[in-house]
């Protein structure tokens, strides 16, 4: 570090700090991309009551901004039931729902983009609701939400950072931290968002790759 | 004097145009044909500027189109009706025609919108100077094309395929005011594969073969037995139009008897 | 503790001079974001350096958090001697992050215009200021007005970080609400769903402007597909 007041410790948080970011990163948006699937499947099936319970609750959490989301699960929550939360499972709790809201509305754009007349036909040849999400409208609907969903990951990436308000030490917390000891915030801020960019870019570039490959599986099927 | 001198133009590696020569002097209608990919329309889009010269020269009355500054004085003299019209989609069809002479020519706005309504009454759409371009059907929306290119009182007349894109009834609605427009004496250069009408219209036709313009005849001449039709390609290209080109006047197959 | 929104009674005043904030700073951060938006869009469409310049600035600013820019601007920059008060920080950080969103959909909305309506404003002798003016922006931006929206509300949600550096929009009130009445669990039930209803009014608004907008654009001023070989015969 070419700063004088930087030390070797410092890049030591830095890296715990985006390790603890991924990781979180990595879990709820697994957890969303499950859920928010799920959720889409429901609703394509035309389940009553629960579809529509679903989409509402969904529709809210994105249409709100997820800081209110986390003090909501953080503060809210545990004077309701009187228990209180640890900042990672509130963290890890509303960042998942908060994916799922965003891939659910993904989710159900792909699978209305799959024609009916294929699910028709489907049906017609005796495949059950599982077997046809599983080998009809899941491969097709993922083509279709391939580009929006690598979107939605390095959105969700920075989404983040917003839970060192609640104190998890993620990147975010550990430049606070790395601030309130040296006292060059313009420096550490710059370092803060290299890391970030350099995280969401690699992403993109991952996210891309994937996209290529199964486009170029579903370039025979004429999609 | 629309002068275009050994004009080369290439898209990478295919040549477009392979040094093409003519001229078209007031008060001429003269005629482009050549089959698809010839480079006809790639033709009018050197003389208007829309493509950048690979070779030769292209002159409007003296201005070198190469030459941003000529060039922009070169657009005021002459104007373009496209294939597909392109309209302002934004814009009420009487917007479309005064845009340019107001802003571009400087003339007051109330004179220009009285000739542009004079101009919609003589092509029939004096109806509709208040509508958009995505109310009208193609033929309504290629004659404001026609009127908006009139509106700059352009000394030439730049016509790329102006009924290609439209079926027969809309095709003679066009070609009806274009034949008009010759008479009165509108000089114009045309792009077209109506060839009977081009025989019609026109004082002299110029054929185009693979980007070389192979013959450049008074129309008498160009349809005659010992002229045009003693070229093969001519030949060829007309039996092939033939089926097509019955809008006015003797089918194409009696010339070619 | 059962779920009781009359606690708030008292502090609706309070979390109404917060809403106030929020709608001018986001208000202005819109304004901001939309100039900056059009202006990025037209010169990320060419090429040059500006053009590579204006796709580095959106680069950056669409890969760093919200916050990170917020903190950037609002701690970082006074060490270098600029000093911005906590609302125009806010203005400034959603008029950029703004700009960044905003100038891909100017620039789509560009890149969809049918070639042939700008050369017919070319060959017309329109000027290319006249040109970007009168054809190019007023087309791009009725197109890009439902993306442009959604860009829009996503500022309004962000502005709720704004509360991090001590402005004290509806969030940063909600807090001090929340800690006042110990019952944080309606407060924020409360302002969630208050940000909803708003974004959602927001998006019925966009939806109205932009069928309004569009309605004489039955398609892109070309006839494409208007006859067989519509778009053959490019001799």
């Amino acid at each position: 570090m070419r700063h004088a007041g930087f030390t070797w410790h410092d890049g030591a948080l830095l890296a715990q700090g985006l390790g603890v970011s991924l990781g979180l990163f990595a879990g709820t948006f697994l957890i969303g991309l499950i859920l928010g699937s799920g959720a889409a499947v429901v609703r394509h099936f035309r389940v009553p009551a629960l579809g529509t319970l679903l989409h509402t609750g969904l529709e809210l959490l994105r249409n709100s901004p997820v800081l209110v989301q986390l003090f909501l699960v953080f503060f809210g929550v545990p004077a309701l039931i009187h228990q209180p939360l640890t900042p990672v499972f509130a963290a890890g709790l509303t960042l998942s729902a908060n994916t799922a809201a965003f891939v659910y509305f993904i989710a159900v754009a792909g699978l209305d983009a799959v024609g009916r007349d294929q699910v028709e036909a489907a049906r017609a040849f005796g495949l059950s609701r599982i077997q046809l999400v599983r080998h009809i409208l899941g491969p097709q609907a993922l083509t279709f939400a391939v580009a929006p969903l690598v979107g939605l990951a390095v959105n969700q990436l920075q989404v983040t950072s917003l839970v060192s308000v609640i104190g998890v030490v993620d990147l975010t917390k550990a430049g606070d931290i790395l601030n309130l000891r040296t006292l060059r915030p313009f420096a550490v801020w710059a370092m803060v968002g290299v890391l970030y960019f350099a995280a969401a870019k690699t992403l993109t570039l991952l996210g891309n790759r994937w996209e290529r490959r199964l486009r170029a599986h579903a370039a025979p099927l004429g999609l | 004097m629309i002068a275009v001198e050994g004009v080369v133009k290439r898209f990478g590696a295919h040549t477009v145009l392979g040094g093409v020569s003519l001229t078209v002097a007031p008060g001429e209608v003269v005629t482009i044909l050549g089959s698809s990919g010839s480079g006809k329309s790639t033709l009018i889009r050197c003389i208007n500027g829309l493509e950048t010269l690979d070779g030769g020269r292209v002159t409007v009355d003296g201005l070198d189109v190469a030459d941003p500054r000529q060039l922009a004085q070169a657009r005021r003299l002459s104007a373009t009706v496209f294939q597909l019209f392109n309209l302002y989609p934004h814009m009420t069809v009487l917007r479309n025609i005064t845009l340019a002479p107001e802003l571009v020519l400087r003339r007051p706005k109330n004179e220009v919108e009285a000739q542009a309504r004079a101009l919609l009454a003589s092509v029939g759409l004096a109806g509709k100077a208040d509508s958009y371009p995505g109310q009208l059907s193609g033929g309504q929306r290629q004659r404001v094309g026609i009127c908006r290119a009139l509106a700059m009182n352009p000394r030439y007349l730049l016509l790329d395929e102006v009924t290609s894109a439209l079926d027969p009834e809309m095709t003679a609605e066009v070609l009806a005011i274009l034949a008009r427009l010759a008479t009165q004496g509108t000089t114009m250069l045309f792009v077209t594969h109506e060839v009977e009408f081009a025989r019609r219209i026109s004082t002299r036709i110029v054929f185009l073969d693979q980007g070389r313009l192979i013959v450049d005849l008074p129309t008498d001449q160009f349809f005659a037995a010992d002229g045009g039709l003693a070229h093969p390609r001519i030949r060829q290209f007309l039996s092939k139009m033939a089926p097509s080109s019955t809008v006015a006047g003797a089918p194409v197959s009696e010339i070619l008897a | 503790m059962p779920f009781d929104l009359t606690v708030l009674t008292p502090h609706l005043d309070t979390l109404l001079a917060g809403a106030l904030l929020t709608a001018g700073v986001c208000a202005l951060g819109i304004a901001a974001a939309f100039a900056l938006a059009t202006a990025l869009g037209v010169l990320a469409v060419g090429g040059g350096w500006a053009g590579r310049l204006a796709r580095l600035y959106v680069d950056v600013f669409r890969n760093v958090p919200f916050v990170v820019q917020v903190f950037f601007l609002f701690y970082g920059l006074p060490e270098v001697g600029v000093y911005i008060d906590a609302f125009w920080t806010g203005v400034l950080a959603l008029g950029l992050v703004g700009g960044a969103y905003g100038s891909d959909v100017v620039r789509s909305g560009i890149l969809a215009i049918e070639p042939g309506v700008v050369e017919a404003a070319k060959v017309g002798g329109l000027s290319r200021p006249a040109i970007i003016r009168r054809i190019v922006l007023p087309i791009a931006l009725r197109t890009a007005i439902r993306p442009l929206g959604s860009v829009f509300v996503n500022l309004v949600l962000s502005s709720s970080i704004l509360s991090m550096i001590t402005l004290d929009e509806v969030t940063g009130t909600a807090r001090g609400v929340a800690s006042e009445t110990y019952r944080p669990f309606e407060v924020y039930a409360f302002l969630l769903a208050a940000y909803a209803g708003l974004t959602y009014a927001v998006s019925l608004g966009i939806d109205a402007l932009h069928r309004r907008l569009n309605r004489h654009m039955a398609d892109n001023g070309a006839a494409r597909g208007a006859a067989p070989g519509a778009m053959e015969g490019t001799a």
